[in-house]
């Protein structure tokens, strides 16, 4: 038994050890969608590759990994088999607040987002609050949801009034769900909210427009603080060549379009449209006022700290 | 005699879970995943803390019971519907040729279809509401539930049917009184298939349709995991396990015992 | 007085895809009331299509009246005892394998249930097993608790076939004495399968020899006074008369 055991814990051990090795080696976990289109653009084109072998001349490996949520990428980093990740700043500030041990190194994207209604009865949030109006929404504790609570914030209203109106589920579904009639409300981003937009008969609610404009960060990037101190050249490749792709989806939207509508399956023209609605930047915007807000309001436990806590020293922004 | 090899077969269970427990407080202890391994991999100390805290505190002021009360009424609901139909549509096969041809091609495909695949086309049929939750439990329970009953039903000796119409019984009584008796051991292990999916079929479900004003178990799961409370996610599991084992030896079980073991029809 | 059982051109065709096989042809009979009718014959004579035709199982052409009345399907005035240990329910008790014939028929009053179960089970000497399942019985003790389940109902006709051909040689002699008291008691019409000559002398009031195809070879009153041993004055003759029949039809059965 005794030796079992010390088999299995050698096994583990070797496992856990060999994960950790090899220095220019990179994994880096993103998402779906056209907010992430920069990242698609430096793996195709090979940027921070590039940017590694211009300044340390060595070979760099990098391994995509598509993943489906936030807290996907932060179980990655936390077990260090991530050591680059893609996410909403929402499961982004959450990682920090609970030690995951990484930091944002750049925003990635803003976009928009909307909150979509089919009742013409409801045309602002005063309407929906105490109706029972059911609203769709990716995820309770998402993004979306945390912008619905700024949203009523703002209005002067409790920021979970709402709370139990909502209804999880995806992007699609939500969208299906507001266009068959089966529920009044659908709160989502880019590109259901432009294609919803286009939609006869349907209602934006204003308030939630200006709660988290597309020109603050949305998306960002986050690195392990463990390969950002040991591996300083790899860390600064890193950051330059995402910085080159937002450069070049920020000039070639044409080319850009042309090269994730192959991903994302939607009209080349449809594509240039919705990118050019997005904002690449790597510079973040309202990344501690949003901090700030969820721990406030109970979206996160610990305090994440100061905007210096959030992000590593080269990242310029608020 | 009788009660010793149960009592050896209960002591190799418990050794069992406390070797895979043991393992874990090791793993987790030696940090084998990295320095952070805590938040993925915590101690036995910090999930039986997160235990309590799941019911006392809770998510948001509600506590854990309420997740799992809504669940629960949810799945009792949803088996309750899909074993009636299972058995209702199982009968009818056995009755009807036609029916039983089609029914049976009805089965092999919708057994084949995952649940939360059709919940876009569900939400459209039953709207916004647990129904759907429901409609899918209902559906992880009746084909396989339908599988063994007209398994079951087809492989009842002819000398029962027989005795049955030669001592009275017509239709639906022959069907009462000897194909479901007869049967029971097939139904047995379909109800033990059915509880396993469904339960199942409902937490996957709720991980991904989460309806704020009725949360469910799934949901609960979910919101864990995106606030990153692992130990309250692994803890959450915990309960699922306890259920499931309730569930398990504290009602089919003894449903087997008081049936097919005590006829004679199958061994423990 | 009619006869209790009139069977008129019964026939029986097996539908077998590529052959039809005509396994009773055109078959006449009657049984009397009180009769104790042994058919004895070899293996794929028919000898059990036709029970299994009185009893109703069967599709079959001809008629088949019982009490004047022509049969459509099973019903509890001919109960069919199987030679299959495993006729009995086994999810029911013993008693409550016999009572369930009797609750079809809609007694519902317990203690005559009760009463009626007592008296069967006892019959077949197997009062005391009243709350055993059928798998906790010995095969002639489920045979037993078979015959009882019938005389519950008192059927008409009590229709056996081989009922003790799976059972131990002392066994069987033990059943056959039984059968042989209850038939003498009851006021009841049995008949019964067998291919055993030995059984069918000591059981039956009246021989039947059935050869291949339905025929009918033999069909007399059985000379030796009951109770029948092997020592009885005419048993020996007896014997070697069906014995030489049963030959001679099996030799001529191209099976």
């Amino acid at each position: 038994m005794k030796r079992t055991l010390a088999i299995l814990l050698l096994v583990l051990v070797c496992a856990a050890s060999v994960s950790a090795e090899g220095s220019a080696r990179l994994t880096i976990a993103y998402q779906y969608g056209l907010a992430y289109a920069p990242v698609v653009v430096a793996m195709q084109q090979g940027l921070i590759e590039k940017a590694y072998a211009d300044a340390a001349g060595g070979e760099l490996e990098i391994e995509w990994v598509q993943m489906s949520s936030g807290a996907d990428i932060n179980t990655g980093v936390m077990s260090g088999s991530v050591d680059v990740g893609f996410m909403g700043v929402g499961p982004a500030l959450t990682g920090i607040s609970k030690n995951v041990g990484y930091r944002i190194f750049s925003s990635l994207s803003g976009q928009e987002h909307g909150l979509m209604s089919s009742d013409p009865e409801i045309k602002s949030l005063s309407d929906i609050i105490g109706s029972g109006s059911q609203i769709a929404l990716v995820n309770i504790g998402s993004i979306q949801h945390i912008i619905l609570a700024r949203a009523l914030s703002l209005n002067g209203s409790d920021p979970h009034a709402l709370d139990a109106n909502l209804v999880a589920m995806k992007h699609p579904d939500g969208m299906n769900a507001l266009l068959t009639g089966s529920l009044p409300l659908h709160l989502t981003t880019n590109p259901y909210i432009y294609r919803e937009r286009e939609t006869e008969g349907l209602y934006e609610i204003e308030e939630l427009k200006s709660a988290w404009p597309k020109e603050n960060s949305f998306i960002v990037g986050v690195a392990a603080i463990e390969m950002h101190d040991s591996e300083p050249e790899l860390y600064a490749a890193l950051c330059s060549g995402l910085s080159a792709a937002i450069e070049y989806v920020n000039g070639n939207i044409e080319a850009t379009a042309e090269l994730t509508s192959q991903y994302d399956g939607n009209a080349v023209e449809d594509e240039i449209r919705y990118l050019q609605m997005g904002n690449y930047s790597a510079e973040t915007r309202g990344v501690e006022e949003m901090a700030a807000f969820m721990f406030e309001n109970g979206f996160i436990e610990a305090d994440p700290g100061s905007y210096a806590d959030l992000v590593f020293d080269n990242v310029k922004g608020n | 005699m009788q009660k010793k090899p149960a009592l050896r077969d209960l002591a190799e269970k418990l050794a069992f879970a406390a070797a895979v427990l043991a393992l874990w407080e090791i793993v987790a202890r030696a940090h084998v995943f990295g320095m952070r391994s805590e938040i993925i991999f915590p101690r036995l100390g910090t999930i039986a803390a997160a235990f309590v805290k799941n019911f006392v505190k809770g998510y948001a002021g509600v506590s854990l019971w309420t997740y799992l009360l809504n669940s629960m009424k949810l799945l009792l609901e949803g088996m309750g519907i899909g074993i009636l139909l299972a058995f209702v549509f199982s009968g009818l096969s056995m009755v009807s040729r036609s029916f039983h041809n089609i029914y049976s091609l009805i089965v092999a495909v919708a057994d084949l279809l995952p649940g939360v695949a059709l919940l876009p086309v569900v939400i459209i049929i039953f709207g916004v509401n647990p129904g759907v939750i429901v409609f899918l439990v209902v559906h992880s329970v009746i084909w396989p539930m339908s599988r063994n009953l007209i398994d079951g039903f087809r492989s009842v000796p002819k000398i029962y049917v027989e005795a049955g119409k030669n001592l009275g019984l017509t239709g639906t009584g022959l069907l009462r009184r000897v194909y479901f008796p007869a049967a029971m051991s097939y139904i047995v292990s379909g109800l033990k298939v059915g509880w396993a999916r469904a339960w199942r079929g409902l937490i996957s479900a709720e991980m991904i349709f989460g309806i704020a004003a009725a949360p469910g178990i799934g949901m609960y799961i979910n919101q864990m995991r995106t606030n990153m409370n692992n130990a309250e996610m692994y803890a959450t599991l915990v309960v699922i396990v306890i259920i499931g084992l309730f569930v398990q030896y504290g009602i089919l079980n003894p449903v087997e015992k008081n049936t097919v073991v005590k006829w004679g029809m199958r061994k423990l | 007085m009619s006869a209790l059982l009139k069977i008129e051109g019964l026939s029986k065709v097996y539908d077998d895809d590529s052959a039809e096989l005509a396994v009773i042809d055109n078959l006449n009979m009657t049984v009397e009331q009180g009769e104790f009718l042994c058919i004895l014959g070899p293996s794929g004579c028919g000898k059990t299509t036709l029970l299994r035709c009185i009893a109703g199982f069967e599709r079959c052409t001809g008629r088949i009246l019982v009490n004047g009345e022509q049969i459509t399907g099973p019903g509890t005035d001919r109960i069919m005892v199987f030679q299959d240990f495993n006729q009995l329910f086994p999810w029911l008790t013993v008693e409550k394998n016999i009572q369930f014939g009797l609750k079809r028929q809609g007694i519902r009053d317990r203690e005559q249930l009760a009463r009626i179960t007592a008296d069967v089970l006892k019959k077949v000497r197997m009062h005391g097993y009243g709350r055993h399942y059928p798998y906790q019985l010995s095969g002639g003790m489920k045979q037993r608790v078979a015959i009882a389940r019938a005389l519950a109902l008192k059927p008409s006709i009590i229709l056996m076939d081989e009922p003790f051909a799976a059972l131990d040689a002392i066994t069987r002699n033990t059943l056959q004495q039984e059968v042989l008291a209850i038939s003498r008691e009851e006021n009841c019409t049995f008949i019964f399968i067998t291919h055993n000559i030995q059984e069918g002398i000591v059981l039956g009031t009246r021989l039947m020899l059935m050869e291949p195809g339905g025929r009918i070879a033999i069909d007399i009153r059985n000379p030796i006074a009951r109770p029948v041993s092997p020592s009885s004055p005419g048993y020996g003759a007896l014997w070697d008369r069906l014995y030489a029949a049963l030959y001679d039809t099996q030799r001529g059965n191209p099976v």
